[in-house]
């Protein structure tokens, strides 16, 4: 049994992971990104989620490495808008911070008081650049942190720090249709030389040089890009420049002309942000569908980062594959993107439009409205609607077969113009008892359609087809919901204020009911022991629940409810509704009008759509209020498109990497490389541990000499002077030294031939090692008797020369 | 070499490629295949999350692999306000894959960074490791190897902990009993070891060949009656190279026990084992063995005491290619690993070749006893690194895709006949209609015969040709009769045809304009015909609507976009049809349509007066009349598009397959008389002759000047009246 604890309300598929600048680690090997309230780190190799760095409470504005020191990462938020590091200004950061009116930003730097804690207050500010951008990508520092560019509207304007002047550089604006989009986007500067690279509204980069002079500064002008370019970033070498925006293209410019541009195409959506890892050997960019594409040097894209993606709006809904498990819903143009919650990361995008998406602003796009999923996955129908004037609306539904054999959806029928206007709602009958798949379009025309899978087989080949079996309408109204009853056998259709029942048989109108309380927003049946209700809400916030049996109004209740969910797995039903504070979720059973479970102000935006997914394994809450997350868990999606769930989980049992939790210390194997170089080095390091055993062992032998103990355990008083003691003292160290050193030189010879065998055959190392220590073993036994009993024998090691030694 | 694949690998080593599901949800399969690399794939998308290359692997093949085990761990974070919404992180990562390679050496590589973690050689083994397993709850690692030891290591440290003989023998598998303090060891025998003072415990010998697969299958023992001291009781199995039989043991607290309590039969030698624990007493033991020749066998048993007969399996799964054609037989496609997934009824399968296993979640069904699953595995040798990195999945859109357009028919419900109940309350009705329409067609028949007789000398034989064709379906027939472009010729044609095959051939034209639209335009220029000229015997046939609803409903579709100005052409080609056949018949005789029509002199005579608000030259009354009323309509409509002051036809990006089809009609005026012309003769039911009364504010000056029309032609009755039999 699970331990109880209060349900919260807990975030899953992350936030945006474009919000910022991704940033390298030095080594390349991860990457940082921005991430709501947290820092993600990343593999670049794996795409694997690392670490989470938490520490702020609101949303995390800017992440730079601290350039020297790399394991350290500055991050900020809060009021501050981005962040700036320069390996020049050791202890002093610079951020952009908001005075008095909203639209005025500075430049600032901080001094970072020396302070060990995680948290640091800085008080002193100084000013560097006042009304600024408040993007980050409108500042950027050059050649080795000389000069600080900033860039707004029409003029850019350089600081130079070691002048402490400023220059500011103005391109004609709208005066003439030409120039009309020359605000500048985003500023990038040189890593070596004197030389900053402008983005700009109409597509063009400028590269600025001899900006120290205000009147002989020069500027070329780089085009390609047809829109505003989002991003720039010179290569750490500074030899190319990459350039990104709208096209979904990235460009890099090699040599900074004009003719010498190698271009990675394709890359799904908006670049938003270049960043390049301080390495060179990799850059990142992050895209509007909240992704960042890990590109190597070549540009090849090498992995890909993806969350939830957050670019397009939601028409679909959410959904639960009944095959994968995942959650589905709209994802990139004309997509539909599968996520799985159980790992918590997206599994791939469906194309269901399949063609080439022009990003472009202004373009009206190919939408996909509606998708749902029937007979246990077998099929997928999707509808997808282009509007470009009012009278001109074109409607394609696919239907999609599910093809065991190539595992993957294969197109059965394709209807165009299913209905003359927007269809509204999709729904299959999923009953078991229908072996016909049969599927409902309810539409804006006034009718719903009833399409059924029938044989379409002739000579040629064998093969279903779906067409439609029956066309309803009620007094040309406009059909705004429809469902199937559980069992199939009922199918529901609200027109505007009326809900129509009709027999799945025969598809007679059997009964209507009419509440006149506005139109019928959500309808749903009720499930297993209730589904002889049904219920709907409508637009002017009454909750009602019809008896099937009776044909009469069970209760209905006020509420003005935005998602109505069942639960599959039981008669739950879930109503999330919207107050002037926020959203509150009230799930209840049709058989009573009293909700079972209700949470207030579950979350302060609007909840827009939301989902029962069958849990794999039931938990078993025993609590009256918990007991309806037991087979199901609810997830809801709010208007700003974060996907959040309820949890009874405390954070802390939340699972760790297991390397961390088993501790285990990273060893790194040696490689044939270490074998060749590395062999000298590891001799040498024998030695000097040598060295430093002997001095080690040397330590509990004085306690053994006479001389020694004599010196040390006779009162004081009794003692002669001092400079009598003294020779004795002496000559009793040398003597114990010298024994030492005497017995390690056949050791150390027995340790040399031991390595040798070690490169023939690595697997006898082990042995080997353990006679290594015997051996050590043995002499420091031979040593201890040596020193006490045959002092005088060992005398004569004195005159042994050691002069290596000192070589050591 | 050990590189050298599955046939030849030495026959102690488990049979099949190392590989396991990472633990709790199985979200990756690591695989350790034959050339030394390791690859981990997802299993819910089947994408290849990462390849990792040992820099060892053509020496040190891996030999065995396993994951870390998922542990929930407290972790101590500072305990902060609580936030209102707070993210869900990379929860359950199972990043450690311990992988053994056949020099000896143990590799933790970590999934979450993509390299390799620790390296575990000082004072382990000196020859091929044959199985590791990882303590689930002290960190330690447990390996055995073909050099006769077991190793107990300290992961944290990588350091051996210790080292003891197992065996005489090479020692092949590793199993620790669920509490955690006993591990089963095979050799030759298998030992249950204490782990702690690293003595034997029991013996259990049974298996002739070297035993390759260990595994705990309870956790309870089955009686609580006597006091459980963590191992006692417990069941677990063991296969065996060569061995087709799973046994079962017990441990059992008398020292004597030796043989195994029962066993399970399977096809081949067991590769793959994978089982789910039960919860209670009366929730059986479900198992899943994968053997060699590709099959998987699963098992449903409650385990309690002896059972002298080999169990055979409750289902076996095989998975097979399509045959393709009938010739190439379907081929097995060997399943390489099942797991079952967290919610027991579903079994991931891991099949195909090693390079590129396909991944999929079979939902199990306890009835079926054999399941053959077909599947085409023959494009997954196709480079799928583009998808990986994009994550995108195209669905399959071939030309097979059956495509509904507005008309065709499916794209609308069927227009049935009325339902058998409706029919008996008019069957009154009906009878004498029937009665009507028997007669009809008797004397048709009679004109028929009288027709082809009289015309047969003096005609060609298109008349023939078409009947002939239409009743034997013959589809070169058909073509050359319907594929003529002469206008006069299908006319002519049109007005000899027999009777009875005009509903034939009406079906035979609505099926040719579905098809493509260039032969939709000679087909148009037929049905214009057919209809204009058998319009009154069409609208005697009784089951009209449910006879040509396709054509009906194909029609609707297509002037759709034009349609108050196609029900307005529609209304005057028709008036001005049957005029000119009225005007005709007084000079010459045709024996149908005098028989059958007699039209109203006043509408004539408006039809005259109405001249002038075209402002068109009379209509003449030529020879070649379609000519002539043609370009009268034309002018009309020259009128009529320029009061609307618009141009009708506008080019859009993305056509819609209605304007495609029309499209290819030819010039704009061609495709607009195309489109009311089919429109306008269709069907005389009051409603499509009433006038556009609704939405008139739509189209005001079209609206007026039907208006004006009606007035001039003094047609104030709907225009149904004009064309009704008036025969009787």
């Amino acid at each position: 049994m699970v331990e109880e604890e209060s349900v919260r309300v807990v975030r899953c598929g992350g936030s945006e992971l474009n919000f910022r600048r991704a940033v390298f680690s030095a080594d390349s090997k991860y990457i940082f990104c921005v991430s709501g309230d947290f820092v993600k780190v990343h593999s670049t190799a794996t795409e694997e989620c690392v670490h989470i760095l938490q520490g702020h409470r609101n949303l995390v504005t800017g992440i730079q490495l601290n350039p020297n020191n790399h394991l350290q990462t500055f991050v900020v938020g809060l009021k501050l808008h981005a962040l700036f590091t320069l390996p020049s200004a050791e202890d002093s950061v610079f951020v952009i911070i908001n005075k008095e009116k909203p639209d005025v930003f500075q430049l600032v730097s901080v001094k970072l008081p020396k302070s060990s804690s995680q948290e640091i207050e800085a008080k002193e500010l100084s000013f560097v650049l006042d009304y600024i951008n408040q993007s980050p990508k409108c500042i950027a520092f050059g050649n080795e942190g000389e000069y600080v560019a900033a860039v707004r509207d029409f003029y850019l304007s350089v600081y130079f720090f070691k002048k402490k002047t400023t220059s500011r550089f103005t391109l004609s604006s709208s005066r003439n249709k030409k120039h009309a989009k020359n605000n500048f986007t985003c500023v990038a500067c040189h890593p070596k030389e004197d030389c900053i690279a402008t983005g700009h509204k109409d597509g063009k980069i400028r590269l600025w040089r001899n900006f120290d002079d205000d009147k002989k500064y020069t500027y070329t002008c780089l085009h390609w890009h047809h829109d505003m370019v989002m991003d720039l970033a010179f290569s750490v070498t500074g030899t190319s420049l990459l350039s990104g925006g709208r096209e979904s293209v990235l460009v890099e410019w090699r040599d900074a002309t004009e003719k010498n541009k190698e271009f990675l195409p394709r890359l799904g959506a908006t670049i938003e942000h270049i960043s390049v890892s301080p390495a060179g050997d990799l850059f990142c960019t992050s895209h509007s569908d909240n992704k960042i594409i890990v590109i190597h040097r070549n540009l090849e894209a090498s992995a890909v980062i993806q969350g939830l993606v957050k670019d397009s709006n939601i028409f679909t809904g959410l959904m639960v594959d009944p095959r994968t498990k995942a959650l589905v819903l709209n994802g990139k143009p004309g997509h539909l993107q599968f996520y799985s919650l159980q790992h918590d990361k997206q599994l791939y995008n469906l194309d269901i439009i399949q063609q080439e998406y022009i990003n472009d602003y202004g373009l009206i796009q190919i939408e996909l409205t509606k998708a749902a999923f029937g007979c246990y996955g077998n099929w997928l129908a999707t509808v997808e609607q282009r509007q470009e004037k009012e009278t001109e609306l074109e409607l394609q539904m696919k239907l999609w077969m599910y093809n065991k054999k190539t595992q993957g959806f294969v197109l059965n029928t394709k209807v165009n113009m299913p209905h003359e206007d927007h269809i509204t709602a999709l729904c299959f009958c999923n009953a078991e008892k229908f072996e016909n798949p049969t599927l409902v379009t309810s539409s804006k025309d006034g009718h719903f359609k009833v399409w059924i899978l029938t044989d379409d087989s002739d000579i040629y080949k064998k093969a279903v087809g779906w067409t439609c079996d029956f066309v309803g309408s009620y007094h040309k109204y406009q059909a705004t919901n429809c469902c199937f009853s559980e069992d199939g056998s009922l199918l529901a259709v609200s027109f505007e204020e009326i809900v129509t029942i009709w027999d799945s048989e025969t598809w007679e109108l059997k009964c209507t009911f009419c509440q006149r309380a506005g139109k019928i927003r959500h309808l749903c049946f009720g499930r297993l022991t209730c589904s002889k209700y049904l219920l709907g809400a409508t637009e002017n916030g009454i909750l009602c629940c019809w008896n099937l049996l009776s044909c009469a109004l069970e209760w209905s209740a006020k509420l003005n409810v935005r998602v109505m969910e069942p639960d599959p797995n039981s008669e739950n039903i879930a109503a999330i509704s919207r107050s002037s504070v926020g959203s509150d979720l009230f799930v209840f059973k049709p058989s009573e009008p009293r909700p079972l479970y209700i949470q207030k102000n579950i979350s302060r935006e609007e909840v827009q759509w939301g989902v029962f997914v069958p849990r794999d394994v039931p938990e078993s809450f025993t609590s009256e209020a918990y007991q309806w997350l037991n087979r199901s868990q609810f997830y809801f999606l709010t208007k700003s498109q974060s996907l959040l769930t309820f949890s009874t989980k405390s954070p802390e049992e939340k699972l760790t990497p297991t390397s961390k939790q088993l501790l285990a210390e990273e060893s790194l194997p040696t490689t044939p490389f270490y074998f060749i170089l590395g062999k000298h080095r590891e001799q040498q390091d024998e030695k000097i541990n040598e060295a430093f055993e002997s001095e080690l062992v040397q330590l509990p032998l004085t306690e053994n000499i006479p001389a020694i103990s004599e010196l040390l355990h006779t009162p004081a008083h009794v003692l002669p002077s001092a400079s009598f003691l003294c020779s004795k003292f002496v000559s009793s160290l040398l003597l114990s030294k010298e024994t030492k050193s005497g017995e390690e030189i056949p050791e150390d010879v027995d340790m040399e031939e031991g390595k040798e065998s070690d490169d023939s055959d690595e697997e006898n190392d082990f042995t080997e090692k353990i006679q290594d220590t015997n051996n050590t073993d043995l002499g420091e036994d031979l040593l201890h008797q040596l020193s006490k009993s045959e002092e005088k024998e060992l005398r004569k090691f004195r005159k042994v020369d050691y002069s290596w030694i000192t070589v050591l | 070499m050990a590189a050298g694949g599955r046939g030849v690998a030495d026959p102690l080593s488990p049979a099949g490629v190392p590989c396991a599901f990472s633990p709790l949800n199985q979200a990756y399969f690591a695989l350790a295949s034959a050339d030394g690399q390791l690859r981990v794939w997802e299993t819910a998308n089947n994408r290849l999350h990462q390849e990792y290359v040992p820099s060892a692997h053509l020496s040190g093949t891996c030999t065995c692999l396993a994951w870390a085990p998922a542990r929930l761990q407290a972790k101590e974070s500072p305990q902060r306000k609580k936030r209102k919404s707070e993210a869900i992180g990379p929860s359950n990562q199972i990043d450690l894959l311990a992988l053994g390679t056949a020099v000896g050496s143990i590799l933790l590589y970590s999934t979450v960074k993509g390299e390799l973690h620790s390296k575990l050689i000082s004072g382990g083994h000196d020859n091929k490791v044959n199985c590791i397993q990882w303590h689930q709850d002290n960190g330690c690692l447990y390996s055995c190897s073909d050099d006769k030891h077991i190793v107990e290591w300290n992961t944290q440290t990588c350091k051996v902990k210790c080292k003891w003989k197992g065996d005489n023998s090479s020692v092949s598998s590793l199993c620790i009993s669920p509490d955690g303090k006993m591990l089963l060891s095979a050799g030759r025998t298998i030992k249950l070891w204490v782990l702690e003072t690293k003595e034997i415990y029991r013996h259990f010998t049974g298996h002739a060949t070297p035993v390759s697969s260990l595994v705990f299958t309870t956790v309870r023992p089955p009686s609580e009656s006597q006091p459980f001291d963590g191992v006692t009781g417990l069941y677990f199995l063991s296969g065996a190279v060569h061995d087709r039989l799973l046994n079962v043991w017990q441990v059992r607290s008398e020292n004597k026990e030796k043989n195994a309590v029962m066993s399970f039969t399977v096809t081949d030698e067991p590769v793959y084992i994978d089982l789910t624990l039960s919860e209670n007493k009366e929730e059986p033991v479900k198992l899943a063995v994968v053997c060699k020749d590709g099959q998987v066998h699963l098992f449903e048993h409650i385990l309690n005491g002896y059972c002298k007969k080999p169990l055979t399996s409750n289902c076996t799964i095989q998975i097979v290619t399509p045959g393709k054609g009938k010739k190439s037989t379907p081929k097995p496609i060997p399943i390489l690993a099942a797991g079952f997934c967290s919610d027991k009824m579903s079994l991931l399968l891991v099949y195909g070749n090693w390079f590129q296993p396909t991944i999929e979640r079979v939902a199990l069904s306890s009835k079926e006893p054999h399941m053959c699953l077909v599947r085409d595995i023959s494009n997954c040798w196709a480079p799928k690194v583009e998808t990986a990195i994009t994550k995108v999945r195209t669905p399959v859109m071939n030309s097979e895709a059956k495509v509904l357009v507005p008309g065709v028919p499916g794209h609308h419900a069927a227009i049935k006949p009325p339902p058998s109940q409706t029919e008996e309350v008019e069957s009154k009705r009906k009878l004498g209609e029937n009665e009507i329409s028997i007669e009809e067609r008797l004397g048709a028949l009679d004109i028929d015969t009288k027709k082809e007789k009289d015309d047969l000398p003096q005609t060609n034989s298109f008349p023939v040709l078409l009947t002939q064709g239409l009743e034997s379906n013959d589809f070169e027939m058909l073509n050359k009769v319907l594929q003529t472009r002469n206008l006069n010729l299908i006319k002519r044609t049109v007005l000899r045809m027999p009777l009875h095959a005009v509903i034939p051939l009406l079906q035979e034209l609505t099926k040719r304009l579905q098809g493509h639209p260039n032969s939709a335009v000679l087909m148009v220029q037929w049905l214009k015909c057919v209809l204009t000229v058998h319009a009154s015997y069409l609208s005697t046939l009784p089951d009209l609507v449910p006879q040509l609803g396709t054509l009906y409903q194909l029609m609707e579709s297509r002037v759709k976009t034009f349609q108050k100005l196609s029900h307005l052409h529609g209304k005057l080609i028709l008036l001005i049809t049957q005029v000119t056949a009225s005007e005709k018949s007084k000079g010459m005789t045709c024996p149908e349509q005098k028989a059958k029509l007699v039209y109203e002199e006043g509408a004539v005579e408006a039809m005259r007066k109405g001249r002038p608000i075209y402002s068109q030259p009379e209509i003449r009354m030529s020879k070649n009349k379609s000519e002539e009323q043609n370009r009268c309509l034309r002018g009309c409509f020259g009128y009529f598009l320029r009061l609307e002051g618009q141009h009708p036809y506008k080019t859009t990006t993305r056509c819609h397959p209605c304007f495609v089809q029309i499209s290819a009609f030819g010039s704009l005026e061609e495709k607009l008389l195309v489109l009311t012309s089919l429109w306008g003769c269709a069907f005389c039911t009051p409603d499509f002759l009433g006038l556009p009364q609704r939405n008139h504010e739509a189209l005001p000056v079209l609206f007026s000047g039907v208006q004006v029309l009606k007035q001039s032609l003094g047609v104030s009755s709907p225009a149904t009246r004009i064309m009704r039999r008036t025969q009787k």
